[in-house]
């Protein structure tokens, strides 16, 4: 409707501009023709000079009332005669300009020779407005106008009554398919008409719908039937599901499942006990983004392994997750192509059979290191006890054997004292030494510089006996057991001065140890402090090959005439240092001197 | 007076503009003998006549033949004709200017002025004209009464004339029905 408005409306401006030009040209030559008729009927007047005449003949030009203007010019191009008559001559073209008609401004106007015989008399001018083809036009546009609007008034009334056999059944038909659609109802019907092609297409579309709408109900049974029966299955599926769920989190052992890539699939509720991350947030991830921890651990090497087809039986695992050991396994799960998809991980927390073991070990060592001692101690006892009672045996028996010579009696009575002596010392030490084997008195804080000016009152005597010399620098404060440092102060400065050719002079220098010291003593724990104290004399010294038996007991270097000695001491500062959690250590150098250099946690 | 008028009319005739101002204002200045105004536009008149009236073919033998225009009688034209008719044709036919002084001299001509106010003398003329296609012009009042078939007059300060159109007709002479629309019939 709206095309066919467009096409007439289209062809009616086509036709009006054609009109239009072709109006102009019409107009052109009537006026042209009623130029040439006016010019030649004026040629008389312009001759004989009478403009009377030629106003009469201009005038006839009233009878075309779209001419404004015209007027005559005579030979010399003045002008001549006007019409209408008394129009003032200034509004005229002063001039005759050129020859021919042309438009300008909505108006036509124009030159025409007035010629008499061959010969020119004048010139015509006229200038007529364009109002005449402007009606025309006018009247040709409305003429189209009303052919447009009966033109489109027919196409409407006759598409009403087509509609009414064709369209109006197509168009039922679409509105039917819509609803159909819309809907989803397929138990509507169309309206049959007639017996004519939209007939048939109205039975075709009817046909379309039953089949249709039978379809559907055999497909809902269908679903229905499924559906049944999936939740059947489901529920089925579910129970087990919960059956084998409930087994497995009634697991004491903590039981995981990862897929190929190492993603939890799957932990039991036992998981829960251990790790401070909640399943549900473990559940899909990988297990190195939830326990980077673990990437260099033999866990990950071992589910390695089992992705590999191996099971993996792991007695004794400490975890880097939790700090505790499992017994674990490492299962291959495999589906029925014998495809590894994933692992079963079981792990048996053996923590506290581990502990248990670990305590008994340790307390196995102490024993063996106690045994040994013993063992040591036993021997030397034997030997070095034994000595001065084999001593006081061999005097009393010479004592026996003597006995008409007192001097001999009072020389072999000396020597039996100076045995029983020796004895009395040698078990005192001994007792001493095991005394400080089970001591557990409470660590204090010792300043090492009031033990050691409090020895130096103590050896008053023999400092000055011997003329030693101490120099000190300033020490530290140490947490220990004030008794056991004191002693261990006295046996090395006492060391020092024994085992002299000359006057000893003993320097003690302590110093805090740097980590990289700390770290080069393998028995020092690296997150704690020490400080290191070092006694150096100018003695005697000793062969570096003797640097660990010095510290045996009852080790002695030298004969007992030359140094005396019962041969705990140093045995006794070993012990003492190991009781206060550090080491000792000897250097030497036979002529020179020896060094001792004690480290102890600060 | 004279003057005035020529002055007015001449405005709108073609040619000797200049020249009749220069004229009019020597007369009015001497007073003496000169070309008169007024012949001046009878002169072109009697060209001009040549325009709207149509001879029969016969006139001429050769269609290089002059068309005589002939002035009997006294001239007042001066050279007031001459001026006008100077290189016009008429078809191919040169214009020229006779002047007669007897009656029996006219024949040979294709318009004929006759300069005369004399009745025996026009009637004379006229006869030896008789049907000859010339056309006859004259000033009289009686000249169309004696068969000549135009008469100039003034009216209202204007040269006019007045046209015998059975006098041509009988000479064989179309008289164009423009020249007759701004002409008086007789």
């Amino acid at each position: 409707m709206i095309t066919s408005a467009v096409v007439l409306l289209l062809m009616c401006t086509a036709y009006m501009v054609y009109e239009y030009y072709s109006f102009k040209e019409i107009e052109e030559k009537n006026i042209s023709i009623l130029g040439s008729v006016i010019a030649a009927n004026s040629s008389a007047a312009l001759a004989f000079d009478s403009p009377k005449d030629a106003n009469e003949i201009l005038n006839a030009l009233k009878t075309n009332p779209h001419i404004v203007s015209a007027c005559l010019y005579d030979e010399d191009g003045k002008i001549f005669s006007t019409y209408p008559l008394n129009k003032t001559r200034s509004t005229f073209p002063q001039a005759v300009l050129g020859n021919g008609y042309s438009f300008y401004d909505n108006y036509l106007e124009g030159f025409q020779p007035v010629m008499q015989n061959e010969k020119q008399l004048g010139t015509l001018y006229i200038k007529s407005d364009l109002d005449s083809m402007h009606d025309q036009l006018r009247h040709f546009a409305l003429i189209g106008l009303i052919l447009i609007a009966g033109a489109l008034i027919i196409a409407y009334l006759l598409s009403n009554i087509l509609q009414k056999t064709i369209s109006q059944p197509i168009l039922e038909l679409e509105q039917l398919a819509k609803v159909v659609s819309m809907k989803r109802d397929f138990s509507v019907r169309a309206h049959k008409q007639g017996n004519d092609e939209v007939g048939a297409l109205t039975d075709a579309f009817n046909q379309m719908l039953a089949q249709i709408e039978t379809q559907n109900q055999e497909i809902t049974t269908f679903n229905l039937q499924l559906e049944n029966k999936v939740t059947e299955r489901t529920l089925a599926l579910q129970q087990q599901r919960d059956f084998v769920e409930t087994i497995i989190n009634s697991s004491v052992d903590l039981v995981a499942v990862f897929d190929k890539d190492l993603n939890y699939i799957m932990l039991n509720k036992h998981a829960d006990d251990f790790y401070s991350i909640k399943r549900s947030e473990i559940i899909g991830k990988n297990i190195l983004d939830v326990f980077p921890q673990t990437k260099e651990s033999g866990m990950y090497s071992d589910l390695k392994k089992a992705l590999n087809g191996e099971t993996v039986h792991n007695l004794r695992y400490k975890s880097l997750i939790l700090n505790r050991y499992f017994e674990s396994f490492y299962i291959p799960l495999k589906d029925s192509k014998n495809n590894i998809y994933g692992v079963l991980t079981i792990a048996h927390d053996i923590t506290q059979i581990m502990e248990a073991s670990e305590k008994l070990e340790k307390i196995n060592d102490e024993l063996i290191k106690s045994n040994r001692d013993l063992e040591q101690f036993a021997y030397v006892a034997s030997h070095d006890l034994q000595e001065p009672l084999r001593k006081i045996q061999t005097f009393t028996q010479l004592l026996g054997d003597n006995f008409n010579s007192k001097e001999q009696l009072h020389k072999y009575q000396e020597k039996i004292g100076m045995a029983a002596l020796r004895m009395q010392n040698l078990i005192q030490d001994v007792l001493n030494f095991s005394r400080i084997s089970k001591s557990e008195d409470a660590f204090v804080d010792n300043d090492l510089n009031a033990i050691l000016d409090s020895l130096k009152v103590d050896y008053e005597l023999l400092i000055r006996e011997r003329n030693v010399t101490i120099i000190n620098s300033t020490l530290p404060v140490i947490k220990g057991i004030t008794l056991q440092l004191s002693q261990l102060f006295s046996n090395l400065i006492n060391n020092s001065i024994k085992y002299s050719s000359k006057d000893p002079v003993i320097e003690i220098t302590a110093n805090k140890l740097s980590e990289t010291e700390i770290k080069s003593f393998i028995a020092l724990n690296p997150d704690k402090s020490y400080y290191k104290i070092v006694f150096k004399d100018n003695g005697i010294g000793f062969e570096p090959k003797f640097s660990e038996q010095i510290f045996n007991i009852f080790q002695r270097l030298h004969g007992k005439q030359t140094y005396s000695g019962t041969g705990i001491g140093l045995a006794l500062c070993k012990k003492i240092v190991e009781n206060h959690h550090g080491i000792i250590y000897a250097e030497g150098e036979p002529g020179i001197g020896a060094t001792f250099s004690i480290i102890l946690p600060a | 007076m004279l003057i005035t008028i020529t002055t007015k009319y001449l405005y709108n005739v073609r040619k000797a503009l200049l020249a009749v101002v220069v004229a009019s204002l020597m007369a009015f200045n001497s007073g003496a003998q000169t070309q008169n105004p007024e012949f001046k536009v009878k002169a072109v008149f009697l060209y001009n006549f040549s325009r709207f009236v149509e001879w029969p073919a016969e006139v001429f033998t050769n269609a290089t033949d002059p068309f005589v225009i002939g002035v009997y009688g006294e001239n007042k034209f001066g050279t007031s004709l001459e001026e006008a008719v100077k290189g016009e044709k008429i078809d191919q036919h040169p214009i020229i200017v006779k002047y007669f002084t007897a009656a029996s001299e006219v024949i040979n001509c294709n318009i004929l002025y006759v300069s005369s106010s004399n009745k025996e003398e026009i009637k004379e003329v006229i006869t030896n004209v008789g049907s000859k296609s010339i056309l006859t012009v004259g000033d009289s009042p009686v000249f169309p009464k004696f068969g000549g078939m135009i008469r100039f007059f003034t009216q209202d300060d204007k040269i006019r004339f007045q046209i015998n159109d059975e006098a041509a007709k009988a000479a064989r002479l179309k008289i164009s029905s423009k020249l007759l629309s701004v002409a008086q019939i007789f």
